[in-house]
């Protein structure tokens, strides 16, 4: 890393520091920004300074848990680890991790980087950067007019990947048939991750599938089970493309939701392949907390809250279907439509609230409340309306002032969850 | 009135992007709540086209391009020429997006080969070019044609790269208030031809446009009592 290099770490550093002593905020994407400006190629003499390399997590949903719990691993085992804050998960927000962790000498503190990264930036990112490990997720449909289709997304992906070496490792879900597809075009080991368990297929189909067919030939998959959309235990009928079988397959999951025990494997297997022992793998995860808006629990005013982020239609039928396993009775739904959730809200009837039971209390609000209204009535075969609050504090405040003693259950996009923790808290808080 | 109605889906796993169904939701409950038995029937690559045949409304979604590649196939071979023949026969239908480009007589990428379309309706879609900007957002249109709904405001969300041009024989469904439409610069959203509607509003068109879908129903089934659209209403107005 060369003296200018450090000095750009040292000036940005030093103006994110004045600028939070201002009360103004650190900034999680500014400070990379002007690096990048200074040195287009900061990102590169930054992570070569890591002796342990770079982890890069990657998928749509699940990427910031998966992270956090990979970090929880390799701190536990007294790695120094740098780590891009959520949602910051462009390369200005990789850069801005590497700033706040170096020391006032503009020196790497870490040893290790976790990153996880935007499905459009991974390429990007791969252009300055050659990681270690490579864990991949999944791939949902999410925000059309932002990320385009999911074909293309794994299109690009295997053009970036397939140029690593072959040291670099992939861990990836192989019950997710277009991120299996991507380790057939690698040169690195593929490790793959999934479920074996047939009591946890889904009795009926989900709505919102977007990968029925071959990522390989373009015929028809088969299931012989799927567990949520369209992960499961698949093959293709027309080529001799086949679910890899997954060698990490099984770890007890310290958080609800089927979607989280798929996070736990991925972290797991990411572990395992560096050689970490279960036992510490395990001591470690035990005290796992969520990350922001991520099955958070905000006790407020008396009446228990639980935030559920949940931004596109495969997230929003995982929650759902969590929060109603876990008795949820009453439900919020907010819907935002700003940049962040994506301006285009029509997802919103790829998921099932069909599942929704005629006795359960819903509230509805956000910009978009009525859109989420009109859903939720036309999931009812009896056409029952929501009750619709274009304020989300007075749902907050309907809520505590039914004195139920249940739980609230908020499923929010994006910018509704940021608005609905500054509510509960009184500040904003990523 | 008619008490019951088969509801043919078009390419339910190869075209429904983003909230498609809301469409076919919408029908059945408005249907039901009326009474009326409204069976939504899956129509894909293997379905034969003698159970498209037996239904007495149609509606196709928008694709992904790989699969539309696959129902396009079908559609141009087999399913396109019987729509045809029932949208010439007043059978009502209602075409999205990618559904609305593909039942036109041909589509022009900006590089490659002309892809011609199932020529349902007379109306041609050009793309020109990747410098040129996708026309997204939301938009608002006033509807124009079929004349009983003529100053309905309609609302939907619009993501297309291709711009497309009516026919001389074709009506236009709206005008557009505010957003892109058809093209970007004659001012028109949508096509009306006898029964069938065709829009850029992608996915869930309906919902909070309900006087489309009773006209479409009401063509189907006879007359209708209305139903209370208040929500539906608010729905529609708070897009802007």
């Amino acid at each position: 890393m060369g003296l200018f290099d450090r000095l750009v770490v040292i000036l940005t550093k030093l103006v994110s520091f004045t600028s939070t002593l201002l009360g103004l905020g650190a900034g999680e994407t500014w400070p990379g920004e002007v690096a990048l400006m200074l040195r287009p190629n900061i990102a590169t003499s930054l992570s070569e300074r890591l002796s342990d390399g770079v982890i890069l997590v990657a998928g749509t949903n699940g990427k910031t848990t998966t992270s956090l719990m990979v970090k929880t691993i390799l701190e536990h085992i007294g790695d120094s680890v740098v780590h891009n804050a959520t949602g910051a998960n462009l390369i200005n927000g990789v850069v801005s991790s590497f700033i706040r962790n170096a020391d006032w000498l503009g020196r790497v503190r870490a040893d290790v980087g976790i990153f996880e990264i935007d499905e459009n930036s991974l390429p990007v990112i791969l252009r300055y950067m050659t990681p270690k490990r490579v864990i991949l997720l999944n791939l949902f449909r999410d925000q059309l007019d932002r990320y385009g289709e999911v074909d293309v997304i794994v299109e690009k992906w295997i053009r970036a990947l397939s140029s690593l070496p072959k040291e670099t490792v992939f861990i990836l879900n192989s019950d997710d048939p277009a991120v299996a597809f991507i380790g057939t075009s690698v040169k690195g080991k593929a490790v793959y991750y999934g479920l074996n368990d047939a009591g946890k297929y889904l009795a009926v189909r989900e709505h919102a599938t977007d990968s029925t067919f071959c990522p390989s030939c373009g015929r028809r998959l088969t299931y012989r089970g799927v567990y949520y959309s369209h992960i499961g235990v698949w093959k293709c009928t027309g080529c001799s493309f086949t679910r890899p079988d997954p060698t990490v397959n099984r770890w007890p999951s310290t958080l609800p939701g089927l979607y989280n025990q798929y996070n736990t494997l991925a972290a797991v297997a990411l572990a395992k392949s560096l050689g970490i022992p279960e036992s510490a793998i395990k001591k470690s995860l035990q005290s796992f907390a969520p990350a922001f808006g991520r099955q958070e629990e905000i006790e407020s005013a008396g009446k228990t809250v639980k935030l559920f982020l949940s931004k596109n239609p495969a997230g929003f039928n995982a929650s759902l279907r969590t929060v109603l396993d876990m008795g949820a009775k009453e439900l919020l739904f907010v819907l935002n439509d700003r940049i962040p959730d994506g301006r285009d809200v029509s997802w919103i009837w790829d998921v099932d609230f069909e599942t929704v039971p005629a006795s359960a209390t819903v509230l509805v609000s956000g910009d978009r409340a009525y859109d989420m209204a009109l859903r939720l009535k036309y999931a009812s075969p009896a056409g029952r309306e929501p009750q619709v609050f274009t304020d989300l504090s007075l749902a907050f405040m309907h809520a505590r002032e039914r004195n139920t003693h249940e739980p609230l259950y908020v499923l929010a996009t994006y910018s509704a969850m940021l608005e609905a923790r500054k509510i509960l808290k009184g500040r904003k808080i990523l | 009135m008619k008490k019951s109605i088969r509801i043919a889906w078009l390419y339910p796993d190869l075209m429904s992007t983003y909230g498609d169904r809301g469409n076919v939701i919408v029908l059945e409950r408005r249907s039901s709540w009326r009474g009326v038995r409204a069976d939504i029937v899956p129509v894909t690559l293997e379905t034969p086209v003698s159970v498209l045949e037996s239904c007495g409304l149609i509606f196709m979604g928008g694709a992904q391009d790989r699969q539309q590649k696959l129902a396009g196939e079908d559609f141009l071979k087999r399913k396109g020429p019987v729509v045809k023949k029932m949208v010439e026969s007043n059978i009502p239908a209602l075409f999205v997006c990618a559904a609305y480009q593909f039942v036109g007589r041909y589509y022009k990428p900006y590089q490659g080969d002309i892809i011609p379309g199932a020529g349902i309706f007379d109306l041609t879609t050009e793309h020109p070019g990747d410098q040129a900007k996708r026309l997204i957002g939301n938009v608002r249109a006033e509807i124009v044609n079929p004349h009983v709904l003529a100053g309905t405001v309609i609302v939907g969300f619009e993501n297309h790269g291709g711009r497309t041009h009516l026919g001389p024989k074709m009506k236009p469904l709206a005008k557009v208030i505010s957003g892109n439409g058809n093209n970007g610069d004659d001012g028109w959203e949508g096509v009306i031809y006898k029964n069938a509607i065709g829009s850029y509003f992608h996915g869930p068109l309906l919902p909070k446009n309900p006087a489309i879908a009773d006209w479409l129903l009401e063509k189907a089934l006879g007359t209708l009592a209305p139903l209370s659209d208040t929500l539906e209403r608010k729905a529609n107005e708070s897009v802007r």
